[in-house]
């Protein structure tokens, strides 16, 4: 699913760089990260989302080689196959529920937003607790429910790749758990797979594979 | 931009619903005020032209020629000496105009009261729309704006009012019939309450009805007969205050009819021609008289008016950029604590075209929120705008 | 496409232009409305109009005009009217306490207000159901000169004409038909009335002032009716007034009662009726009327 070879990347005018020499997530792989803040774990995120271009080296993701693709391309790339649940995504507060989900398929017209798509919004939000709730205003919600509408967002368009940085923070220990099974469900019966940064070690071992972080400066994992 | 868009943007306005309003409360005043300051200009000139233009040549006594065109046709409180019923019969005898005499001396309950032959109202295609016409003398019919300030149907009755103790000579209180009430006409005989020419020298005091007298000084069947003694000064004779179908006949005039005062002559020319050899005969020989073009008299005041338009524009034209710069700054303000929204957009997949298009979308839904606004506030204005010119314009 | 919405352009134009015109035409149409005041006013009328003028007199028959005034339902009939056509002459006494539109109204003895007869002393008295009159101011039978009658058509044709410009031709030349028939009706006055010139006459009313002045008549005054018997107050007066003025004719509105005209054969004067016509005969018009008043005239011995 993801194969990075040789990469090195430096934020400009900034000390800190990252160099991964090789670096692989199989398809229906479920991987977490784990290492020190500051570590470059978000940024990993980014450079396989494609948000950041690396100064050298490859990445594929799906069979896709980023650096080929146009800014455009790129972001229907990432829009289509790729699921995010980043704590710095946040929900709209002028939208409800429903239209939070919704949101991917109103701002890319890469994405059709048909019945279909509602009724599968709906059955998902239906399936993390939220049913009753479709008509709700972010600020009506508890922090658990908020990630849970996040993470229904990242899932609607059927994404080959899900990246969740933190997804379970700031949650407690139940939520946390159902954030997680929700993730893991969502890769389950594909060949989706998912790639975790988290802080969570409790949670670890239900992971296929844990990456330390602290391995990827100047060397493979 | 999509219908996507546009929800997104409606959303987000709806949300934010005080930011909003205010907003569009700022880019509907900006709108409407000038739009409205000019419908407000334009249906004054509008209606001063529009009266001035269909009232071909003014016919009075020597003096402001601005004040005879606004008492003649504007009815306003200005005074201006009166002239001849003769100077009426002048113009007519011409053969190249017709004359419609009007007196606007006398006001009633602060309306004023018109003295007029009936060819004015055909003249300004005036009919009753309630009641009848005028038919005998002591007869008014009111305009329609007239008939609502003072209260009054067809049926009605209206005294008039002495201009005061000591005028001896004349203007006693007559109670008037109100036969009808005309039709809007939106022009300032809305606001008067007609009568014939006739009536308004019995109020005058140069036509009276009086109980017995001896018969040789009677004149009852003589109407303008030679007797020019004012026999309303005399204590004997008891002076009918109305007139009724029983005293009507003891009615009459003293004195030269033609020397009876109105205000002015409305001359309508058959002919340009005629138009032109009218004003050559009153600018030649005629000391006492003036030929007035009314049209020409209120574009003079008009001037003034476009003047108070240019002052207008300017002051708008400031408000205008101030409130612009105002809205810029709310505008990259919003934008700057939408920050986090629209970092989380661009990170779902967005350009930052799709941005501009959203904030786009905003503009848009707040411009056309401001311009049916604007329209509303235009429908008062317009609606309500006209009668509040029309006592801003004429004194 | 094109040649079709122009062509839908230029029918709907037509069509327009069409409705205007009928719509104008609509409201110029339909005879011009007349009102006269009096018969003779009413007779020229309809002599110059014919059948393009619908004229009233909304006197009733048994009222004579001088002494008639309109009701409401006269005035609206005047004020809906064309052109009011007023004899003048203070004949119409009432125009002073009605509101009638000016420009409709045309005084047909305008032309000639210089050669008024002035009444010198009014006299006021009362007969019949009328109640008081005057007989002061201006002497009003101007029609009875029938060269001022003529001038009084002239002056009404005019105002006919301003009226409906398009009937110019029609108007006048039944206007020279009427002037000539009037022109005709006063030189056979001028010769039969000649015969009495130098003959004093005697007058139930005063109404013959312009009659007497075209054609030299030498006429007095009395004010009786002819269907009300005088007292012998007023017949003394007549005998007094015969004595400076020994007239063996006296001309009357109207036939006079059967026991009046035989105490004024008595007395050896002959009643003539000269109808002065002022409202509509029962039969004949008003040239044929004028006609047997001078007929009459003439046949008196």
């Amino acid at each position: 699913m993801i194969a990075i070879n040789r990469l090195h990347f430096q934020y400009p005018g900034a000390p800190f760089s990252l160099d991964i020499p090789e670096f692989h997530v199989a398809s229906g792989e479920k991987l977490a990260i784990v290492g020190p803040s500051g570590a470059g774990k978000t940024t990993l995120l980014k450079l396989i989302a494609g948000i950041l271009a690396p100064q050298h080296g490859t990445i594929h993701v799906d069979s896709t080689l980023l650096e080929t693709l146009s800014d455009a391309a790129r972001r229907a790339f990432r829009i289509t196959r790729i699921g995010f649940v980043f704590q710095e995504l946040e929900l709209l507060e002028y939208l409800d529920v429903l239209d939070n989900i919704l949101h991917t398929y109103r701002i890319n017209p890469v994405l059709k937003l048909d019945a279909q798509v509602r009724e599968r919004a709906a059955a998902l939000a239906q399936d993390v607790g939220l049913g009753s709730k479709l008509k709700r205003m972010p600020r009506e919600l508890s922090q658990g429910e908020r990630q849970r509408v996040a993470v229904c967002r990242a899932l609607l368009p059927k994404p080959a790749l899900i990246l969740a940085d933190e997804a379970t923070g700031n949650l407690d220990p139940a939520n946390k758990v159902r954030i997680l099974e929700l993730l893991f469900r969502a890769t389950e019966g594909s060949d989706t797979s998912l790639v975790a940064v988290t802080h969570d070690h409790e949670l670890l071992p239900r992971f296929d594979r844990v990456v330390d972080f602290m391995g990827f400066h100047g060397a493979a994992a | 931009m999509t219908r996507h868009d546009l929800y997104l943007a409606w959303h987000y306005l709806r949300f934010h619903k005080t930011r909003s309003v205010i907003l569009i409360a700022c880019l509907s005043l900006i709108g409407s005020l000038p739009l409205s300051l000019h419908f407000l200009l334009d249906e004054g000139e509008r209606q001063m032209t529009a009266r001035a233009a269909s009232t071909p040549l003014l016919v009075g006594a020597k003096g402001s020629s601005v004040d005879l065109t606004l008492s003649a046709l504007y009815f306003s409180e200005a005074t201006v000496p009166p002239v001849a019923m003769a100077d009426a019969d002048r113009v007519g005898e011409t053969g190249w105009a017709d004359a419609l005499p009007v007196y606007s001396r006398f006001r009633v309950r602060g309306q004023p009261l018109v003295g007029v032959t009936l060819d004015y109202f055909d003249f300004r295609r005036l009919s009753p729309a309630r009641g009848n016409m005028l038919a005998l003398l002591g007869d008014c019919v009111l305009g329609s704006d007239a008939a609502e300030a003072l209260g009054l149907e067809p049926g009605d009755t209206l005294l008039t009012t002495p201009e005061n103790l000591f005028d001896l000579a004349g203007v006693y209180p007559l109670k008037l019939h109100v036969t009808g009430v005309l039709g809007k006409s939106h022009s300032p005989d809305e606001q008067a309450i007609f009568a014939d020419l006739q009536t308004t020298w019995v109020i005058e005091g140069l036509g009276h009805g009086h109980t017995e007298q001896k018969p040789a000084a009677r004149d009852g069947n003589q109407p303008f007969g030679q007797a020019s003694v004012n026999l309303q000064a005399d204590p004997k004779l008891l002076t009918y205050a109305e007139i009724t179908p029983d005293n009507i006949d003891s009615f009459h005039f003293h004195g030269d009819p033609g020397s009876y005062p109105i205000t002015a002559v409305i001359a309508v020319p058959h002919d340009r021609r005629a138009a032109t050899l009218l004003k050559g005969r009153f600018l030649a020989d005629d000391l006492k008289t003036q030929i007035v073009d009314p049209h020409a008299v209120t574009r003079s005041l008009l001037d003034s008016i476009f003047r108070i338009g240019a002052l207008f524009d300017a002051v708008i034209i400031l408000v205008g950029c101030a409130t612009l710069l105002a809205l810029g700054l709310v505008f990259s303000l919003s934008m700057r604590l939408r920050q986090r929204e629209l970092q989380t957009i661009f990170l779902l997949g967005c350009s930052r075209l799709k941005v501009a298009q959203l904030v786009a979308a905003e503009l848009v839904l707040l411009v056309i929120a401001s311009g049916a606004v604007c329209w509303a506030l235009l429908q008062g204005v317009e609606r309500y705008g006209g009668p509040w010119v029309r006592e801003f314009l004429i004194p | 496409m094109f040649v079709y919405i122009a062509r839908m352009l230029l029918l709907s134009l037509t069509l327009g232009l069409a409705f205007s015109h009928t719509a104008r035409a609509d409201l110029d149409s339909g005879p011009l409305k007349i009102v006269a005041s009096n018969y003779p006013l009413a007779y020229f009328a309809e002599r110059i109009g014919g059948s393009r003028v619908k004229v009233t007199l909304p006197v009733p028959a048994s009222e004579d005009p001088a002494f008639w005034k309109p009701d409401t339902a006269a005035i609206g009939q005047m004020q809906k009217a064309d052109l009011i056509a007023l004899n003048g002459a203070e004949y119409e006494k009432w125009l002073v306490r009605v509101s009638l539109p000016k420009l409709k109204q045309v005084d047909t003895s305008a032309g000639f207000k210089d050669r008024f007869i002035v009444i010198p002393n009014a006299v006021t008295h009362s007969h019949g159901p009328g109640g008081s009159h005057s007989h002061g101011g201006t002497a009003f039978t101007t029609w009875l000169d029938f060269a001022q009658a003529a001038q009084q058509a002239e002056a009404l044709a005019q105002a006919m004409m301003r009226k409906r410009p398009e009937f110019k031709s029609s108007f006048a030349e039944n206007l020279a038909s009427l002037t000539a028939d009037l022109k005709t009706l006063d030189s056979d006055a001028q010769r039969i009335l000649g015969s009495h010139a130098t003959e004093p006459l005697l007058a139930s009313h005063p109404v013959y002032q312009y009659l007497a002045k075209r054609y030299g008549l030498q006429v007095e005054s009395v004010h009786w009716e002819p269907g009300e018997m005088p007292s012998a107050t007023e017949w003394e007066a007549l005998q007094k007034l015969r004595a400076g003025h020994p007239a063996k004719i006296m001309l009357w509105e109207a036939e006079p009662s059967a026991e009046i005209s035989a105490k004024l054969k008595s007395m050896g004067i002959r009643p003539v009726a000269f109808e002065p016509c002022a409202n509509r005969p029962n039969s004949g018009d008003f040239l044929s009327m004028m006609k047997r008043n001078l007929d009459r005239l003439g046949h008196t011995p």
